[in-house]
């Protein structure tokens, strides 16, 4: 078994520092009766060899013959979500195994966000995903809003733009958690200095995050002065909070105080949780929330702020202790509530469910490629969706003690 | 004397008469054709000075008078004008995604035009330069957050000041004029020109500052990618 894992490890931290990858470089699939640690290596495998865009973790690959062989086809509107996980997850392994390959491999996915800043030839402004190419893939004009675009900084590749709310977070969660539990001296100055940019932008731009024409984006309304969601002024508390962890740098304090003392940041955050009508709870929205709480309930120390942020996460536990733990980040939730609250919550039957965790199958799908002259083919081929989340679950739920290496 | 008495009468009666004609003029002309309303000519505040660069210079500028539809165009409506239009089983009420070459066709279908972006906005918040149709202050139970929810929703959305719905979120509209800057705004951006389309409202799915009734977003008039956008259209007077 350890001579297997080695190897395993020797030939992905081969293909994925000094070969382009095919597509379908990976294709041994775990078996639902395995034992967890089992499935999360399997999926380890995939994640990292078929979804590796150059450090970048694509959440939806599409095979020949609709996708290419390189993984740079698929919705990549949401590639900062399992390539922030998939670093959240190898800064814990790292932290239990020490294992050097692991900080190599983490190493690289961190570079690869540095990458989604530079490709923009903006300070503080990233992608959404990039791809190596000179011309546009046509899932560029069917999977997503017409945002990519040709990098000026970096000729021969592209870009997708309009970064949300939920990148933003993605990109603080990720990258904190390799400064706090991963990253080498170098390293930690490197991932200072991004958030350093990114927040400043941020800040700049009056709290909005805007995109290459100046306009704030769909989803990029963290502003004082416009209304805007309950839940995105936990977000940019949390940003700030992290900012200011990682640089020092008052200015990010500053900002946190008056966006509580003139704005009431920490009294709007409390309704981040929509509980009613029933409809309208979102689990998406969650699974930002609860990042955030992880970021700011660990940092800040004012009993009355810390207060105010526990009655938010009680109201999402209202809905977390009971809630169905089919999506992938939804077995998460009762491990964040156990760490930040110190409340047992691993009952028999969540317990049942960590261990119970799974990725995804391969599947396929006819896809509607359209053509030059407007038309369209229809192409069937093999997809993969991600399973960072689950990768992320299983070491976050190792680190804390929640997860039994012999599960 | 008596001569003097039917004069008088003589030109009260005529008083009467042209007063009553010019009433009867004045109300043929604002009598909005039906699934419209009525929006006077004259000076509204337009664009805004906390939203994003291209809402800025805030500024006073006029309409002459129009109607507007009160609704979004539905998909039954659009399928009297075309009626291949594909569309999913169960949504005929809802408001129709087009692009802005079909949205532009079903107005003149219909003698009307789109509307605008001055009649758009000034539809939506009347004179008095408020944030949103309803008001100041936003509030996530007046925003139309699905296609078809103000027309027999549960929830009762208020009406602009001139009686219009849903010009906050369901879908984006299309209004006729090319994305150009304001008189006045000094940044320039290269978007700018007779490429895009400006379309207005937000739609259900975006962030919350879009519902702001100077918030202005620029779309390909052709490909229309995700976005959902839809229109309504206005007519002369």
């Amino acid at each position: 078994m350890r001579f297997i894992t080695i190897l395993i490890k020797i030939t992905l931290l081969w293909n994925c520092l000094f070969h382009e990858l095919s597509a379908q470089s990976v294709n041994e699939f775990p078996k639902k009766t395995d034992k967890l640690f089992e499935k999360v290596a399997l999926y380890e495998k995939l994640m990292l060899g078929n979804h590796w865009n150059e450090g970048a973790i694509m959440q939806h690959v599409i095979f020949p013959p609709a996708g290419l062989n390189r993984p740079i086809v698929g919705s990549q509107a949401d590639c900062l979500d399992p390539t922030s996980e998939m670093l959240v997850a190898l800064s814990f392994k790292y932290s239990i195994t020490k294992d050097p390959q692991v900080k190599l491999l983490a190493d690289k996915i961190f570079e690869a966000i540095e990458k989604l800043e530079k490709v923009t030839g903006v300070s503080g402004l990233f992608a959404r995903s990039f791809n190596q190419t000179d011309k546009a893939l046509w899932h560029e004009k069917t999977l997503w809003y017409h945002e990519w675009h040709a990098s000026t900084s970096m000729p021969g590749y592209r870009w997708l733009g309009d970064i949300s709310v939920d990148k933003y977070t993605s990109i603080l969660y990720g990258v904190s958690t390799y400064w706090e539990l991963c990253a080498d001296q170098e390293k930690r100055n490197r991932a200072e200095a991004l958030i350093d940019r990114f927040i400043t932008k941020v800040m700049d731009d009056n709290f909005k995050l805007t995109d290459l024409d100046g306009k704030m984006t769909l989803w990029g309304n963290l502003c004082p002065d416009l209304p805007h969601q309950p839940l995105n002024s936990l977000l940019m508390l949390s940003g700030l909070k992290v900012a200011f962890h990682m640089t020092g740098k008052d200015k990010y304090n500053l900002a946190y105080k008056m966006l509580i003392e003139k704005y009431h940041y920490d009294d709007h955050q409390l309704a981040s949780k929509v509980l009613f009508p029933e409809e309208w709870r979102n689990v998406g929205d969650d699974y930002h929330a609860a990042r955030a709480f992880y970021m700011i309930m660990r940092l800040e120390k004012d009993h009355s702020l810390l207060n105010k942020y526990r009655m938010n996460l009680n109201r999402h536990w209202f809905d977390w202790k009971s809630m169905d733990m089919s999506w992938e980040s939804s077995p998460w939730f009762p491990m964040v509530y156990h760490v930040l609250t110190g409340e047992d919550v691993s009952t028999n039957e969540r317990k049942m469910v960590w261990k119970n965790m799974w990725g995804f199958e391969r599947t396929k799908k006819a896809f509607e490629i359209p053509n030059e002259d407007g038309s369209f083919k229809i192409v069937e081929s093999e997809e993969e969706g991600t399973a960072a989340a689950l990768i992320r679950n299983y070491w976050f739920g190792r680190y804390y003690g929640l997860i039994h290496p012999s599960w | 004397m008596v001569k003097m008495k039917i004069s008088l009468l003589f030109l009260f009666l005529s008083v009467i008469f042209v007063s009553a004609q010019s009433y009867a003029q004045d109300n043929i002309q604002t009598i909005p054709p039906e699934g419209m309303v009525y929006v006077p000519a004259g000076v509204f505040i337009m664009g805004s000075e906390i939203g994003d660069h291209d809402e800025k210079p805030q500024h006073l500028t006029s309409t002459s008078a129009f109607f507007i539809h009160k609704y979004e165009i539905s998909i039954k409506e659009y399928l009297e004008f075309d009626p291949s239009f594909k569309y999913s089983k169960g949504q005929l009420g809802n408001a129709v995604i087009v692009n802005w070459e079909q949205a532009n066709n079903y107005c003149k279908s219909n003698g009307a035009r789109l509307p605008t972006e001055k009649e758009w906005e000034k539809a939506a918040r009347g004179t008095d330069g408020r944030l949103f149709p309803w008001g100041n202050t936003f509030n996530e139970s007046f925003v139309a957050w699905d296609y078809n929810e103000s027309r027999g929703g549960s929830i009762a959305k208020p009406a602009s000041p001139y009686g219009c719905y849903d010009m906050a979120g369901s879908v984006w509209e299309w209004t006729a004029d090319w994305y150009k800057p304001y008189p006045g705004n000094i940044k320039l951006i290269e978007e700018y020109g007779e490429k895009y389309k400006v379309m207005r409202g937000g739609s259900n799915f975006n962030n919350w500052s879009f519902y702001t009734t100077s918030h202005r977003y620029y779309l390909d008039p052709k490909e229309i990618s995700r976005y959902p956008v839809g229109f309504r259209c206005v007519k002369d007077l």
